[in-house]
């Protein structure tokens, strides 16, 4: 299971840092510690890097989140994004085609009103529009389906695998190990602190641990005894044939509980979830969520009719009880640090990784960082954000 | 001379071979780096023929080799089929 820049020798007794999970935020993390100085980092992977849902979201990128927590986090990142192809000198095929919520209510259109407020205050730019810019925007959306939106035009989207591949590289050229075909099976302690773990190649000695184990971390972070307050869901995504270019921006259709764009390659590419549902863990897609998805979409775009569904995959995520990142230093673990409970993972993690490597690298947790701390959760101090494009019975799943 | 293999990504002998010598070596790679079995035909008609490459360039135990899961629907459906009220509903 293999990529460029993946280590070829066998795993060392000992490391600074094993981070566990080679998708997007276990590999970004590793990179941006690596370029901050630190050495003997590890990136343990179960399977190949991007195996998980690093390779299978929706690929799409904005900071135009209605709530400040997210909008920094999501700001930040997005900056990072224009740059990152440079920065890791390797492509990530990041398009920054614009992403556009489309809103089919007034109740809707209230809250880009206030998403749009929010981002003015912030520094964010976004612009409300209206019906007829909606359409112009795109121009495929059926007659009389939007009433407006919220228009983020450095938006847009990147491909997961390059850029999955892409930090593997730049990584490895600063020295960072990823160990592929390698699990983890447990995390051994002393007096409280992370002393190593131990993997399927052996054991490993460290001092510091990050679980960014995506679909798996609520397990990696049981094994160190700690009760990551997450459950783990499914989400389904379709794919059709390469057609002619005929979506510009990325999109999310806030009626429809949808998201998608079109491929550089032509491809359309989007996922809906169903009010009231609570999907389960199970990596099977299922036919009620392809003709949900099929409804939708062909609603939205009614030329999508003529065009064939190839494909149709799912991914897990761990969602927290607000379905906001959780990260920072694990409560009663010295050493072991979350990196997880992301549902919007691929266009957070540039960012997130940033600020985490600032907080593992002085011991000072970074203002933006501070509030996805594990703490809000014990504390009665969830983060509120209404432009999420998933079911609130996903969070209530969680909760529950 | 260069063999299309996959006849819906125009995906050659010579690009998989170029694919294994870079390091993407496994048919999951392999599969995401050069868009082979990820067409139209997902795989029924050049998959065999995508693992034979990838065994002769990477000296990999043929039998080993196992195609990507196939997922559904077993052959592409026009999405306004797939919209179609539920008979069963």
């Amino acid at each position: 299971m293999s990529v460029p820049g993946i280590a070829r020798g066998p795993l060392r007794a000992a490391y600074d840092v094993v981070i566990i999970g080679a998708g997007i935020q276990g590999l970004a993390l590793a990179w941006e510690l690596a370029r901050r100085g630190m050495r003997d980092i590890c990136v343990l992977e179960a399977s190949y890097p991007g195996a998980g849902a690093s390779g299978r979201n929706g690929e799409l990128i904005r900071s135009a989140f209605a709530s400040r927590e997210w909008a920094t986090l999501f700001d930040l990142s997005l900056r990072k994004w224009h740059g990152l192809a440079a920065e890791l000198d390797e492509s990530t095929l990041f398009t920054p085609a614009g992403y556009l919520v489309i809103a089919s209510t007034e109740a809707q259109l209230d809250l880009c009103r206030r998403s749009a407020d929010r981002h003015r205050e912030l520094g964010i730019k976004t612009a409300l529009v209206d019906e007829t810019a909606v359409h112009r925007l795109v121009p495929a959306l059926a007659a009389r389906f939007a009433v407006g939106g919220v228009y983020q035009p450095d938006g847009g989207f990147a491909h997961h695998d390059a850029t999955v591949w892409a930090y593997v590289r730049a990584a490895a050229r600063l020295g960072v190990e990823v160990h592929a075909g390698t699990t983890v099976t447990g995390i051994r302690l002393e007096g409280g602190r992370i002393a190593g773990v131990e993997t399927t190649q052996g054991p490993v000695s460290t001092r510091m641990v990050v679980d960014a184990a995506g679909g798996r971390a609520r397990e990696v972070a049981a094994l160190a005894g700690v009760v990551v307050p997450t459950t783990t869901q499914r989400l389904e995504a379709l794919v059709t044939e390469s057609v002619r270019p005929f979506l510009r921006p990325g999109v999310a259709l806030l009626d429809l509980l949808g998201y998608c764009h079109q491929t550089t390659r032509g491809e359309f590419v989007g996922g809906t979830e169903r009010h009231g549902i609570v999907p389960p863990d199970s990596m099977r897609t299922t036919l009620a969520g392809l003709r949900d998805a099929a409804a939708k979409f062909t609603r939205a775009f009614p030329l999508l009719r003529g065009i064939r569904v190839i494909r149709q995959w799912a991914g897990i995520v761990d969602v927290s009880p607000d379905l906001a990142p959780i990260l920072g230093p694990a409560p009663g673990v010295g050493g072991l640090w979350l990196d997880c409970g992301w549902v919007y993972g691929f266009m957070g993690a540039p960012g997130a990784a940033v600020l985490l490597a600032e907080a593992m690298t002085t011991d000072r947790v970074p203002e933006a960082l501070a509030p996805f701390a594990m703490a809000r959760f014990g504390l009665g101090r969830p983060i509120v954000e209404e432009s999420l494009v998933v079911d609130s019975a996903m969070a209530a799943g969680a909760s529950a | 001379m260069k063999r299309i293999l996959c006849l819906c990504h125009d995906v050659t002998d010579i690009d998989i071979a170029r694919a294994v010598r870079l390091g993407y070596d496994h048919p999951e790679t392999v599969k995401r780096f050069t868009g082979a079995l990820m067409g139209p035909c997902q795989g029924r008609t050049c998959g065999e023929l995508v693992l034979d490459a990838i065994a002769r360039e990477s000296g990999a135990d043929r039998a080993s080799l196992r195609l990507p899961t196939s997922r559904p629907p077993a052959f592409a459906v026009p999405m306004g089929i797939l919209a179609a009220p539920d008979p069963d509903a």
